[in-house]
């Protein structure tokens, strides 16, 4: 797809060079094969020609010029120099300048033995200082945040950290301040540098300025095991450099992905590594004792005893069993987790979802599915869907460079304010529940969206679309695709967080799906999450198989699950920790996880990725494929895991849409940024029609919008103590209107009750809701069910 | 925070002067100065939300100029020139005379409110070296001893609006050639008058 660039000819130290027309010298010069020394100069962000240490000559009509090759154009014709003895000269200069006050404390800096300063001193510095006076002397390290640390005389005023948390992330919280001698980035006083996206900053910044505490004085870099792979930490599936010492993972780092990440990482993302080195990880099977308390057991005794009582309940009928969860472990995971409650289990009833993401038929099967990459091109985005930047972080930067820097015009229908909505041209709100009025009305443009719709008329339209909260009925995100399918140009991206739901999908963890995006035959049958918390509870399915899933804490309504784990007969976990769910299970099973196994991935946009090992893991846990041949076998049958690899294999042989789509593929050149498979159209057609539903009448009543944050009191965030802190207390975010209805004094303690109980909360005042509105953020420690109607009285 | 209705309104008479919002950021400033006596945090959050800023970024404005003054300071600020003419001629020596004469050192502000001291860098007056301003009202060719000699005088004489061409007249010495017309308002403190440059945010 991508067009050929026209091509321009310079001269680069003589020899004759083709490069791309229109791009800066220090790149058509990398084009050429030369580097050119550089601090301040980052490909993904706008030149600024601050550092002086990319200067080389340009021959021009009053003769050689000493120019930033970092701010000039490249143009036919153009001579330029790199290695002449003013260039180096000028880089000498540069650099003594550059280190007059640095502290030169290299072997005490994390950044030692990977700084561009240092390397870069090291090949074109001088090799002594003429400097004589004193230098400057700072308190050190300041944190900045609770993530990041600034040494201030070891900065070299690139402006690299400022200008991604303007450009890039929106959240300028950090600039420099003072002037001359005196300046150093800083934040404003008691407004620290609380962003999301705040260990870019370390990655990028060329000196060990900025460092991030929870690898601070954990390593030096040459002692680093790394292998390349795929965050595990929601369905935008960025690519990251894992990196470990001694067996213990200590850094993600953000590897350039065009088409997805583009090198950023959000910070749940890059410091969400710690749980796997907790020390709370499963590291032997537990068996539920004649006393009812999980006790420690041999791997043979709990396969045994899982065998035995599956086998003896799945006798009893194929809707006996189910299995729910495989929405964050590999695709080859997934996929052993399919044929085994499909073939050995002979169930029909397997969820990877919880009820509380769209429709896997549509994930799945959905025509004109975009790609991240077609928001480079778009004329108008339609985001509907929850807060990109708290629940898709990286998905949210790529929408938001659309915005500011590629000149789309940007729309967010939600329900609340949103990350997106300093950077979109129109913000549309509306109450859950009345979504499908509000579409009807967007649809013909009527009133105040007439300029919208209008904007909806000029392609090419890539619509993002999700459910915005939990209440919101996910037959409106279809009618949403449906709408937006129609727009010109229109490519569609339907959008859910858990990492590889897109994966667990396409490999058949759904009643209504096989292998491949495939759609069951009709009259399949099988239960959904709903059907079978509701089939455990009424006593119709009495044995549960858990993977990487903990429903009691995770599903919309929490007390339902925690009714359908006591009324189970048998229930199974398989995962990394003993989770709410795990705990209350009868036999609990460790797994190994991510970086521990190796494998592929799906993102939200149906591209593949490879996963890959670098960690033994807890020496008791297992692989889960593993795990699961462990008991087919024990049952009598096989579900044909030999290896992971082994499953990939079948995968790509058996499963349509994954046809060539092997590990081989994924390791090497091109294939390491991902293959998307081919949608519904190269393999089987499948079209889920939406269905027209009508919102429930909310009248005087309260509404809940409850949604996610990035931060919040999920197993994986809690389990790793860098992210457990920034988890924010919950409250009830109450539009003033309301309050004053509901004689509501700023800052009281409300009690909220919906459909799943109750709960007393701090309220936040929060004129962006639609009054009638309540947010309450969702997994933050208060649940009260997802049901959209709740009631709200003030206590004292 | 908001300021008063007058201020509020002078802001946004100055916001209203500029096709982008942040362009207003200086004037603001100055606004903020004026009302707190010196640049206060709140001052600079305000000034953020009206311009669109981030506090950090207002801040970077804010620190970047020295005429900002985030501490309070004395109803006097003294600013010696301490840059390449009058350093040349005795700049250094003035600042010391001044700086024992108030008891204030150089960049502080006296217990009794009544100076600040501090150097500056080049205040345009290098003909008339050394110069120093009083609440930025410039004199030029100022003497160790007229420097004391001004001091004494501004703690006895308090004048509450100080003049460039009076201070000139009673302590300056040879002036540079190019002395301009002064401002006939004269100065009531640190916050330079704005007004006349038609930024203040009044009439217009
Ligand atoms: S940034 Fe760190 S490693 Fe680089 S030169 Fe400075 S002290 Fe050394
Ligand atoms: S902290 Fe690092 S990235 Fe930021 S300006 Fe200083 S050297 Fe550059
Ligand atoms: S890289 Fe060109 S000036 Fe810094
Ligand atoms: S050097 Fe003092 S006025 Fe210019």
């Amino acid at each position: 797809m991508a067009e050929q660039p026209t091509l321009v000819t310079i001269t680069v130290d003589g020899k004759p060079a083709q490069v791309p027309a229109g791009t800066l010298l220090i790149e058509a010069v990398k084009a050429a094969g030369v580097h050119i020394p550089h601090f301040c100069y980052h490909p993904r962000m706008k030149p600024v020609g601050m550092c002086r240490m990319c200067l080389i000559e340009v021959e021009g009509p009053r003769g050689m010029l000493l120019t930033t090759s970092c701010t000039t154009p490249v143009a036919d014709g153009m001579a330029v120099h790199t290695e002449s003895d003013t260039v180096k000269k000028a880089q000498e200069g540069v650099l003594e300048f550059l280190l007059l006050n640095h502290p030169l404390d290299c072997p005490v800096c994390d950044r030692g033995g990977e700084c561009p300063l240092q390397d870069q001193t090291m090949a074109c510095g001088p090799g002594e200082s003429r400097m004589v006076e004193e230098k400057r002397h700072y308190p050190k390290p300041i944190p900045i945040s609770d993530l990041v640390l600034l040494d201030r005389e070891r900065c070299i005023l690139c402006a690299r950290c400022t200008r991604f948390s303007d450009e890039i992330s929106g959240d300028p919280l950090i600039e420099f301040k003072g002037r001359g001698n005196a300046v150093e980035v800083n934040t404003f006083p008691d407004e620290p540098f609380a962003s999301y996206f705040s260990g870019n900053t370390v990655q990028i910044c060329p000196v060990g300025a900025l460092t991030a505490t929870p690898y601070r004085f954990r390593a030096r870099p040459w002692d680093l095991e790394a292998v390349e792979s795929t965050c595990p930490h929601c369905s935008v599936g960025c690519r990251i450099s894992v990196q470990s010492s001694r067996n213990q993972v200590l850094r993600f780092m953000g590897v350039d992905n065009g088409p997805t990440n583009q090198g950023w990482l959000c910070d749940k993302g890059r410091f969400g590594f710690e749980y796997l080195g907790s020390p709370q990880r499963l590291a032997a099977p537990l068996i539920r004792n004649a006393d009812g308390v999980l006790q420690e057991a041999a791997w043979s005794d709990a396969l045994d005893l899982v065998a035995e009582r599956l086998g003896a309940l799945a006798a009893g009928g194929p809707d006996v069993v189910a299995g729910l969860g495989g929405a964050r472990g590999t695709n080859e995971e997934a996929f052993a987790f399919g044929k085994f409650l499909r073939e050995t289990l002979g169930t029909n009833n397997l969820d990877a979802q919880l009820g509380d993401g769209l429709d896997a038929r549509l994930l799945a099967g959905i025509t004109a599915r975009g790609t991240i990459d077609d928001l480079e091109r778009a004329r108008t985005v339609l985001v509907w869907a929850p807060d990109l930047k708290e629940e898709l972080p990286v998905l949210y930067l790529r929408v938001r460079r659309a915005a500011t820097e590629l000149g789309a015009r940007l729309i967010v229908v939600h329900p609340r304010e949103t990350g997106l909505d300093p950077v979109a041209a129109h913000t549309i709100r509306y109450r859950p529940g009345a979504g499908t009025e509000l579409l009807r009305r967007l649809a013909d443009g009527s009133g105040d969206l007439a300029e919208a719709r209008r904007a909806l008329g000029e392609g090419p339209v890539v619509a993002i679309v999700g459910r915005p909260g939990a209440g919101d009925d996910p037959r409106l995100a279809e009618a949403v695709l449906a709408f937006a399918a129609g727009l010109p140009g229109a490519t569609l991206l339907p959008v859910t967080r858990r990492s590889n739901v897109y994966g667990a999908a396409d490999m058949g963890l759904d009643p209504g799906l096989l292998p491949g995006r495939v759609a069951a035959p009709a009259g399949t049958g099988g239960r959904d999450a709903a059907g079978i918390i509701e089939g455990l509870i009424a006593g119709e399915v009495a044995g549960l198989v858990l993977l990487g899933a903990d429903p009691v804490a995770d599903y919309l309504e929490p007390a339902r699950a925690a009714a359908a784990l006591e009324a189970a007969s048998f229930t199974v976990a398989i995962g990394l920790f003993l989770d709410e769910s795990a705990a209350m299970a009868d036999v609990v099973l460790p797994a190994l996880g991510f970086a521990e196994v190796e494998g592929t991935v799906t993102n939200l946009e149906g591209r593949v990725q490879k996963v890959n090992r670098l960690l033994p893991g807890p020496a008791g846990a297992r692989p889960t494929h593993e795990i699961l041949e462990d008991i087919a076998r024990r049952m009598g049958g096989s579900i044909g895991a030999a290896s992971a690899e082994a499953l990939a294999a079948e995968m790509a042989a058996t499963a349509p849409a994954y046809a060539g789509i092997t590990w081989e593929a994924l390791s090497w050149g091109e294939g390491r940024r991902g293959i998307v498979a081919p949608g519904p159209a190269g393999s089987q057609p499948l079209v889920h029609a939406p269905e027209d539903h009508a919102p429930p009448p909310v009248g005087r009543n309260l509404v809940l919008h409850l949604a996610r944050v990035l931060y919040d009191q999920g197993t994986l965030t809690q389990a790793g103590p860098s992210l457990a802190k920034l988890a924010r207390p919950a409250a009830a975010h109450v539009h003033p209107e309301d309050a004053t209805r509901f004689g509501i004094p700023a800052g009281a303690t409300v009690r909220v009750t919906g459909s799943g109980g109750s709960v007393e909360l701090p309220t936040v005042f929060d004129p962006s809701l639609v009054a009638g509105t309540v947010y309450l953020p969702l997994h933050c420690g208060a649940s009260i069910g997802a049901g959209l109607e709740i009631t709200m009285e003030a206590v004292s | 925070m908001t300021w008063d209705r007058r201020t509020e309104d002078r802001a946004a008479a100055i916001v209203g002067r500029y096709p982008e919002k942040r362009s207003a950021v200086m004037p603001l400033l100055y606004l903020a100065m004026a009302e707190d006596g010196y640049l206060s945090e709140d001052g600079m959050r305000r000034v953020a939300q009206l311009t669109g800023l981030s506090n950090a970024q207002v801040q970077g404005v804010a620190s970047f100029y020295t005429m900002y003054k985030r501490d309070g300071v004395g109803e006097y600020l003294v600013s010696v020139c301490t840059s390449i003419s009058c350093m040349l001629l005795g700049g250094d020596d003035v600042l010391d005379a001044v700086a024992a004469e108030t008891g204030v050192a150089d960049g502080e502000t006296g217990e009794d409110g009544l100076f600040s001291v501090e150097h500056g860098e080049c205040i345009g007056a290098c003909g008339g070296a050394p110069a120093l301003q009083v609440n930025y009202e410039l004199i030029e060719g100022v003497t160790p001893d007229h420097g004391r000699a001004l001091c004494r005088w501004l703690a006895e004489n308090r004048p509450a609006v100080v003049r460039g061409d009076d201070l000139q007249e009673r302590f300056g010495g040879r002036r540079s050639f190019d002395w301009g017309p002064v401002e006939a308002g004269g100065a009531t403190g640190a916050v330079p008058a704005f007004g006349p440059l038609g930024t203040a945010g009044e009439g217009s």
